[in-house]
């Protein structure tokens, strides 16, 4: 199926039981005309889509291309093994005889693990309005320095400003490990596993990423909208998922690994 | 998703998301690395590396954050709704003389910049500070089980 200048990108891996047609249509990496299928060896199936080997990849499209395929497999079901993007094999034949070959105890785990679970992914802001006016009334220093700001011309008064600027966002940062750690213990009871990191933005609290079994998605979905209700106008939650296990694929392989928990 | 769900939802934003720097948050560096545990032909495609992942802590900042805590109006608490996006339009307004930028503006700009062919090891990012967010999790992170 390769021929020059042609490889084998790969998405992930899934269970033998899925159809063709569960990736008929879906748009693929690098090549917009090119199929994504499936390629099928001991129970097992890696989802494929021929790239041209001269391009880069890594373009926005290529990105939300990757992210859509693995996506709308874990919708329909679960386990879902999503690769790294940018995964790209020599071959059909290097797909079957040498990934799925090598692989297959490993991917094997991987399903066993994540048979029925899905990533769900928060990401939470703060309001801007609303969480700067808890610190002016919380921090005596913040709102003393307004005051003394007030009414002064732009150019003056440029330390009480810095100041007034660095308290706010040490006050943000204090509230943001406190509102963090309420997330985690509201949503983690209903959660296998979870995985937090600190938010790229200045008003961002923290995007957390949570492995959901089919049986609690519910109950989770409830209690993340009990939580969006509780911080309304004070954090915007957002709640993107079923989602791939980008975050929890890497640990289900390993832990099997060490032995059953 | 069904209409049922929707109306559960009054509170928690469920859209789906295409915008570019949630799909990197998601997917970058994360997922199998097969090459750890099997040896198969890799093929070596040029992967264009992207950092949207930009904190600014800078003075600038510091700037903005003082004069939206200045603006307001503490007296009419709860009802103004300037929001978040209104920090990040003035801290992009000031991104063309001063160095800071929204996320989403610095993917695209460092993705074009790398389609055009400049040089694809980590670029500094233009913003003073960089930093790539911390994971807290209870287990060994990726980038310790790639070793």
């Amino acid at each position: 199926m390769a021929e020059d200048g042609r490889a084998c990108y790969v998405y992930g891996v899934v269970t033998d039981d899925r159809t063709d047609e569960s990736v008929k249509d879906l748009p693929a990496v690098g090549d917009p005309e090119a199929p994504v299928t499936l390629v099928r060896h001991g129970g097992q199936a890696a989802v494929v889509s021929e790239v041209p080997t001269g391009k880069p990849l890594g373009t926005p499209d290529d990105l939300r291309t990757h992210a859509r395929v693995l996506d709308t497999l874990a919708a329909q079901s679960a386990p879902v093994l999503p690769f790294r993007f940018g995964t790209v094999v020599r071959d059909i034949t290097a797909v079957t005889d040498e990934l799925l070959t090598e692989g297959h105890d490993d991917f094997a785990r991987g399903f066993e693990r994540l048979q029925g679970c899905a990533q769900f992914t928060v990401r939470a802001r703060y309001e801007q309005d609303a969480v700067l006016r808890e610190v002016v009334l919380e921090q005596p220093e913040a709102a003393r320095l307004r005051e003394e700001l007030r009414g002064l011309p732009e150019e003056a008064g440029y330390d009480q400003r810095i100041q007034l600027g660095r308290l706010v966002m040490d006050s943000i940062a204090a509230k943001r490990s406190v509102d963090a750690l309420e997330l985690g213990r509201r949503l983690g009871p209903y959660a296998l596993a979870s995985v937090s990191e600190e938010p790229s933005s200045a008003e961002g609290l923290v995007n957390a990423s949570f492995l959901v079994e089919d049986g609690r998605r519910q109950a989770f979905e409830e209690a993340a909208e009990e939580l969006a209700e509780h911080w309304h106008g004070r954090v915007r939650m957002r709640l993107l998922g079923p989602l791939a296990p980008y975050d929890f694929v890497a640990d289900a392989l390993r832990e099997g690994k060490e032995g059953d928990e | 998703m069904t209409v049922a769900r929707q109306q559960q939802s009054q509170y928690l934003d469920r859209a789906s998301s295409s915008a570019l720097v949630d799909v990197v948050d998601l997917i970058l560096d994360k997922g199998l690395v097969i090459d750890v545990y099997v040896r198969v032909s890799l093929v070596g495609i040029e992967i264009l590396t992207i950092d949207a992942r930009i904190v600014v802590a800078s003075v600038d900042t510091y700037l903005r954050f003082a004069e939206a805590t200045n603006r307001l109006d503490i007296a009419r608490s709860g009802t103004e709704t300037h929001g978040l996006p209104g920090l990040m339009d003035q801290i992009q307004e000031s991104g063309g003389k001063k160095k800071t930028k929204g996320a989403l503006e610095g993917v695209k700009e460092s993705v074009s910049d790398l389609l055009q062919g400049d040089d694809e090891e980590d670029r500094e990012p233009e913003a003073e500070e960089r930093t790539r967010p911390r994971r807290t999790r209870g287990s060994t992170s990726h980038r310790e089980r790639e070793r």
